[in-house]
């Protein structure tokens, strides 16, 4: 364990670690504290909400028939199963900057447990709505695993890890369309019951998931890299800040809001598909209901590479060019994305669409990546809540493009499929507004007035001159002085050099 | 001759792959020759207890050598248009490899020649949904085509429905388990912060 009392040298961890004490490696296969545990409980907790969030989707046909449900009353649980995250995500962003990740992490998987269990208790389409709203609540540990990720490890691999652990986290939803008909299946066929008791007996795995992995985050993390969060606000290096003042610095970024429509066309458009790829198959290629789920879990397990990849090539762009880097990454993948949904759209035979699903699916989750390898430099004060923001904006986008071109008969899903990939493309230009004045834009170099723009002035800009003379800006200054690498290699050279009145390191830290 | 034969042959075989490229027989070619009834209790039938009696014979008015292709008959419970109403997946459709209609098999029997009534009994399964419904019997021939069929209620499918209710599929064993791992949940998560708090105050006593 971490020892809390203040004489924190390096050598403590098992990896190396930048000022922070952030990781500047990921070690996949280790499970040592502080850095590779919060990793992976972080990513499996968001895993195991994927699943439960969509565990109903493939078992559909069979709810369907024991609830009476009609079409309409489907896609509502559909919308209704990624709206209700849209309200924990902000919630949960203001936890984790106020309290920290792992509370908020287990309390969202211990609570969500009896919500899972309660399918039990399902007789109408009301009633089936309502849980799966409730279910979705719990998409918000998307915020906590990637903000917990964020204060584990340092900047320059950011995209990276934020895109291993996003993507691997996402994969629940294509775990999911093979696991429950398994389930069911197992369920079915060795314990003997009947189709309308299994599919709610199925629905106890998940929960005991939920159970393990809560109970597991509470025993086993450990907010940051020093130690808890409580422990660290007593020794006094960790400060306690408020609510409003987090607030104000989320709202008033203009970069907030555009990565909230943003981020809508790139993990909105993966949950709706979610929600109805499956059906699609089914319907237009008239495959097999098995068949169909197969290809569905195909688009959501390309998360266990695509999200990745797209977190890589953030970095690895961010080596050469700097936060422009990241955001051009940004535009292109996600332009692609929506190119290849149009494509998607317009096939007429299955080894086309296949082929434009899957091409589909890297561009759409790579762009997921890399939003998530520029959201850590947004702001450092309120980076929970905007981690938030951005997420809540990707669910309002997965709820408005189902209820859009989904959930009406006005036209086919193929031509819904078409116009959202249309929609993507379009609502991601505005990507080349987000400018930052030490690091520049897509289109323009980093601002000159004033004799430059530094990392230390943009990140010290969120305190005012009271919060200054207390000290509690350094965290942000150590922020600023390690996200330096976000020039690109062509600035290097000015990098090394801590500007006058920035005095990072505090007297008490060796 | 054996030109016009082969030929004969020939397109007979081809007219063959034509009928599978199309997909299925098409339910406006068929004939109601076979006369259906389904006979139950009173009232709304409860899926798992309730047993339906259906009967099938072909149609004495039906012109001899009408069931010359007949082998088997499969008796099939088939939902009212009533209860497809805004559910896709039980559409009708003309295309019998894509109607949706009758899901539900009932019983599948050979086809027994002279004109005898068969009947058969069957228990209402336990993963029919609530809904309303009739019965339709289809002749299949030797290559398991549809060639006719009967049902029990009119064209428009309006008349002699009968109701279904579905098992809820809850049991008082579940929903006991469901509320003790719920009560264990959150049992464990306050637990966990009361013990985390006790520790950091003692943690300060010091």
């Amino acid at each position: 364990m971490a020892d809390i009392n203040g004489s924190m040298s390096a050598n403590k961890f098992d990896l190396p670690v930048d000022s922070e004490h952030k990781a500047k490696t990921l070690k996949i296969l280790s499970f040592k504290q502080p850095h590779m545990r919060s990793f992976h409980l972080a990513w499996i907790s968001f895993f195991t909400c994927f699943i439960s969030t969509f565990a109903a989707a493939p078992l559909v046909p069979i709810i369907r028939d024991n609830l009476n449900l009609t079409r309409s009353d489907i896609g509502n649980a559909g919308v209704a199963s990624v709206s209700g995250s849209i309200a924990s995500r902000l919630i949960m962003g203001v936890i984790c900057d106020l309290i920290a990740p792992r509370y908020g992490c287990a309390f969202l998987n211990l609570l969500t447990a009896p919500v899972v269990f309660s399918v039990a208790f399902i007789s109408s389409a009301q009633g089936y709505i309502a849980v799966r709203f409730m279910i979705g609540f719990s998409l918000a540990t998307f915020v906590s695993c990637q903000y917990w990720t964020s204060v584990m490890f340092t900047s320059s691999i950011i995209g990276t890890v934020n895109g291993v652990a996003g993507g691997w986290g996402d994969m629940g939803g294509g775990v999911t369309q093979l696991l429950m008909p398994f389930l069911f299946h197992m369920i079915t066929t060795y314990g003997g019951a009947t189709p309308f008791t299994a599919w709610r007996i199925a629905f106890f795995i998940p929960g005991w998931l939920h159970i393990i992995i809560g109970v597991m985050v509470l025993a086993l993390g450990q907010d940051f890299p020093d130690g808890n969060l409580g422990a660290l606000q007593k020794s006094g290096d960790v400060a306690k800040d408020k609510f409003s003042k987090v607030l104000k610095h989320a709202v008033t970024n203009y970069r907030t809001w555009v990565f909230f429509l943003l981020y809508g066309f790139s993990m909105g458009v993966e949950l709706c598909i979610n929600n109805v790829i499956a059906e699609y198959f089914y319907d237009r290629f008239n495959l097999k209901l098995h068949t169909a789920g197969i290809i569905a879990a195909t688009f959501g397990m390309a998360n266990f590479a695509a999200r990745p990849l797209g977190g890589y090539a953030s970095d690895v762009a961010s080596r050469k060019f700097g936060m422009r880097g990241r955001l051009w990454v940004l535009w292109i993948v996600q332009t692609l994305g929506g190119v290849f949904c149009i494509w998607l759209g317009r096939a007429n035979s299955l080894s086309v669409a296949i082929a434009s699903m899957i091409l589909f699916s890297i561009g759409a989750q790579a762009a997921c990546g890399a939003t998530y390898g520029i959201i850590p430099f947004v702001s450092r004060r309120s980076l929970g809540l905007i981690s938030g923001l951005t997420g809540a904006g990707g669910n309002f986008g997965g709820g408005l493009t189902q209820l859009i071109f989904f959930s009406t008969t006005r036209f086919s899903t193929a031509s819904g499929l078409t116009y959202m990939g249309a929609m993507a493309v379009a609502c991601t230009i505005p990507v080349a507004v987000v400018h930052f004045p030490q690091w520049g834009s897509m289109f323009l170099p980093p601002s000159k007035k004033g004799g430059g723009c530094t990392e230390e002035s943009y990140y010290s800009s969120e305190w005012n001159e009271e919060e200054r003379m207390k000290g509690l800006h350094h965290g942000s200054v150590k922020f600023a002085e390690n996200s330096r690498s976000e020039r690109g290699s062509r600035h290097e050279i000015a990098a090394a050099v801590t500007p006058p009145g920035y005095n990072s390191t505090p007297a008490h830290v060796v | 001759m054996a030109i016009l034969q082969r030929f004969l042959l020939a397109s007979v075989f081809v007219s063959c792959l034509v009928a599978t490229c199309y997909g299925g027989v098409s339910f406006k070619s068929l004939h109601p020759t076979l006369t259906v009834t389904a006979t139950h209790k009173e009232g709304v039938l409860k899926a798992g207890l309730d047993n339906i009696t259906v009967t099938w014979a072909l149609d004495p008015s039906a012109p001899a050598g009408t069931d010359a292709s007949y082998k088997t008959i499969k008796v099939k419970l088939c939902y009212a248009p009533v209860s497809q109403v805004d559910r896709g997946w039980r559409k009708t459709k003309d295309d019998l490899t894509k109607d949706k209609t009758c899901s539900h098999k009932i019983v599948a029997k050979p086809y027994i020649a002279g004109g005898a009534v068969a009947t058969a009994t069957w228990t209402v399964q336990r993963d029919v949904p609530t809904a309303k419904y009739f019965v339709r019997a289809y002749a299949h021939n030797a290559s398991d085509m549809e060639v006719a069929y009967g049902q029990t209620t009119s064209t428009e499918k309006k008349t002699n429905l009968f109701d279904i209710e579905a098992v809820t599929g809850r049991h008082v064993s579940l929903d006991i388990a469901s509320i003790c791992f719920s009560a264990f949940s959150v049992v464990s998560l306050f637990g966990f912060f009361f013990l985390e708090r006790r520790k950091t105050r003692i943690a300060e006593a010091k």
